[in-house]
């Protein structure tokens, strides 16, 4: 059987992956053998970690859900609708992503410090130094990953299909749920999984704006922090493992899925 | 039944223009026009993708100008088939029923009876990934009928396949289309693929229906130099037209006298096809014939393309061996009267 063929070329490319992969696994490797077993132990039964660790699974996956509430129409809109000013408004999705995430916890409290802010606070919902201040700060850092995936998701469905099922008896709206979200499908949680990965490992702005106590505000990135700042450096790293184990999980999937990006065959 | 009456649409540079069509219930028409003509416009302007910005279109009477797509009775089969790739052959045929949310044992109700028409029942469970084109173009056809829509709109259905499904699929619309008797309106680029199906035509250029009626019509009695190439009409000759005292009329070119029906006068174009001009040996006895050289005959498989020089140049088709005919010698041809036909004087080239 025919395999790939061996070229001067290849053998660059596949030299520089192998340089990149034995950096990420030297740092893995040192983290593993830094730490040991008892530490781990440690960490895994500590009512603050598992606090943290608690924290961290329940903000990040109720600010996903919000992303993926948000991306959908978003990324829809961005994809299917040219209108005045589409060039600034998809900078201003993206500017998350370039913007360091302190600047962006350091606004959330500038924000929360003016008039609207503060009512906002009394009225409605307490954000600073909160549960929910976290979800807000994970949610505008991370939101535009989901937004720009959904995008790229509704841009590769064929719009003559949506347009079609319009003639097959429905509405826009039901041509939407049918074709194209069902097409987008694979992109969209790809966007998604990348959203949480980026907000469950957020720690910068989620300090400034959410605060660091511990039992209240403290998840998984803060504990890593927190045990450092003490000197339990064996517990911070098990703490990153088990975070390192759950991104690494989450990459592999959205490497599953954009490998795959349908479900169905062709 | 559709009626169309100054539809006007205007998209970039390109526009259609005071279109008017009207094809009658049951009937299999054929829009024919070149790439770029508008048909396909003009096709989604009737599903109702595109709003003429004037204009009005019927279908069994009933203005649907500005009905939305799903509200109008018509089954649609795009250039590209859309067959959804997210969901099985069987899904695809059922989409239309299930989104109009019909019981489940109506919908196999009516798609049952469909796929045993269209012979697609072992292809069901595949995805449209792994299927041929002729079976996508039968799946897509199915889908489309599947809500009986009043009208069916063929966008170029046999344009992406190979010579010999083209005809497979074009013996099937038309034994689909005698079965269920639903006003079709197919529209393609090809001139056998309108002759192999269609009952009546219409060609449209550059936006506008330049003629209709039926194909016969079309082939022998072109309205104007465009159509008679359209039809690929290779004998379109400048001519002058002298009434004749006892009816008809005497035209002349290079140095030759025909005579043709009809009152003609002064400068005129005559059309006539290539298979209706009749070769004979040099100094025949024959009415309506010119001496002609032969100048190149090439091979067509069932017949022979001979080309002809009589100051003019022109094109016969022969179904007699290649050996009865020498390039180089002269022979008589014969143009039959009834064979002629002078295009209207203000006929656009």
């Amino acid at each position: 059987m025919a395999g790939p063929r061996v070229t001067p070329f290849s053998v660059v490319t596949v030299a520089f992956v192998a340089v990149f992969l034995l950096l990420v696994l030297t740092l893995i490797i040192t983290d593993i053998s830094y730490t040991d077993a008892k530490s781990l132990r440690e960490a895994l039964t500590s009512r603050e970690v598992l606090h943290a660790l608690w924290l961290s699974v329940f903000t990040s996956l109720t600010s996903v859900a919000i992303i993926v509430v948000f991306a959908i129409p978003v990324g829809y809109a961005l994809s299917r609708y040219r209108f005045p000013g589409h060039a600034v408004v998809e900078a201003l999705v993206d500017l998350p992503i370039v913007l360091p995430p302190v600047v962006i916890g350091l606004s959330l409290l500038v924000f929360f410090s003016t008039p609207i802010g503060k009512w906002i606070e009394t009225t409605w919902v307490e954000f600073v130094y909160s549960v929910q201040g976290i979800i807000l700060c994970q949610f505008i850092v991370s939101a535009s990953f989901g937004i720009r995936a959904a995008a790229a998701a509704f841009d590769s469905v064929d719009r003559r299909l949506e347009n079609l099922a319009l003639t097959l008896g429905c509405t826009r709206g039901q041509a939407f749920w049918r074709v194209a979200l069902p097409m987008a499908r694979n992109g969209i949680v790809a966007g998604a999984i990348v959203a949480w990965a980026h907000a469950v490992g957020l720690f910068g702005p989620l300090m400034i704006f959410a605060g660091t106590t511990r039992m209240k505000t403290e998840v998984l990135p803060t504990t890593v922090a927190l045990e450092l700042s003490i000197g339990r450096i064996e517990v911070a790293l098990a703490v990153a493992l088990v975070m390192l184990a759950a991104a690494a999980a989450a990459l592999v999937l959205v490497h599953a899925l954009a490998g795959a990006r349908r479900w169905w065959p062709g | 039944m559709i009626r169309v009456r100054d539809l006007n649409l205007r998209i970039g540079t390109f526009a259609l223009r005071d279109l008017s069509l009207q094809v009658a219930q049951g009937d299999y028409f054929v829009l024919l026009g070149p790439t770029g003509s508008g048909k396909t416009l003009f096709i989604e302007c009737l599903c109702g993708l595109l709003r003429p910005d004037a204009g009005t279109i019927e279908i069994d009477g009933r203005d649907v100008t500005h009905l939305a797509p799903r509200l109008r009775g018509i089954g649609y089969v795009p250039q590209h088939q859309g067959l959804f790739p997210h969901l099985s052959v069987e899904d695809n045929i059922a989409f239309p029923l299930r989104t109009r949310r019909l019981p489940r044992a109506e919908i196999k109700e009516r798609v049952g009876p469909l796929v045993d028409l269209l012979g697609i029942g072992p292809l069901l469970r595949r995805w449209p990934a792994h299927l041929s084109g002729g079976e996508r173009q039968k799946v897509a056809l199915a889908r489309a009928l599947a809500p009986h829509p009043k009208l069916l709109l063929l966008d170029e259905p046999v344009s992406a396949l190979d010579e010999s499904s083209r005809e497979r699929l074009c013996s099937e619309l038309h034994r689909i289309h005698e079965e269920l008797q639903i006003t079709t309106l197919h529209v393609s680029h090809s001139v056998e693929e309108a002759l192999s199906i269609g009952n009546r035509a219409g060609v449209l250029n550059a936006g506008e229906v330049v003629q209709t009626g039926s194909l016969t019509e079309l082939l022998r009695r072109p309205a104007s130099e465009f159509v008679a190439r359209f039809f690929r009409t290779e004998n379109i000759v400048p001519a002058a037209a002298t009434p004749l005292p006892g009816g008809g009329s005497e035209l002349s070119f290079a140095g030759h006298q025909l005579r043709v029906a009809g009152h003609h006068e002064g400068s005129v174009t005559f059309v006539i096809r290539a298979e209706s001009l009749a070769i004979h040996p040099k100094g025949a006895a024959v009415s309506n014939g010119i001496e002609a050289t032969l100048t190149r005959l090439s091979e067509r498989g069932l017949y022979r393309r001979l080309e002809f020089r009589a100051g003019v140049p022109l094109v016969a088709f022969s179904t007699l061996p290649a050996e009865t005919f020498r390039v180089g010698e002269s022979y008589r041809v014969a143009l039959p009267p009834e064979a002629i036909h002078v295009l209207p004087p203000d006929s656009l080239s």
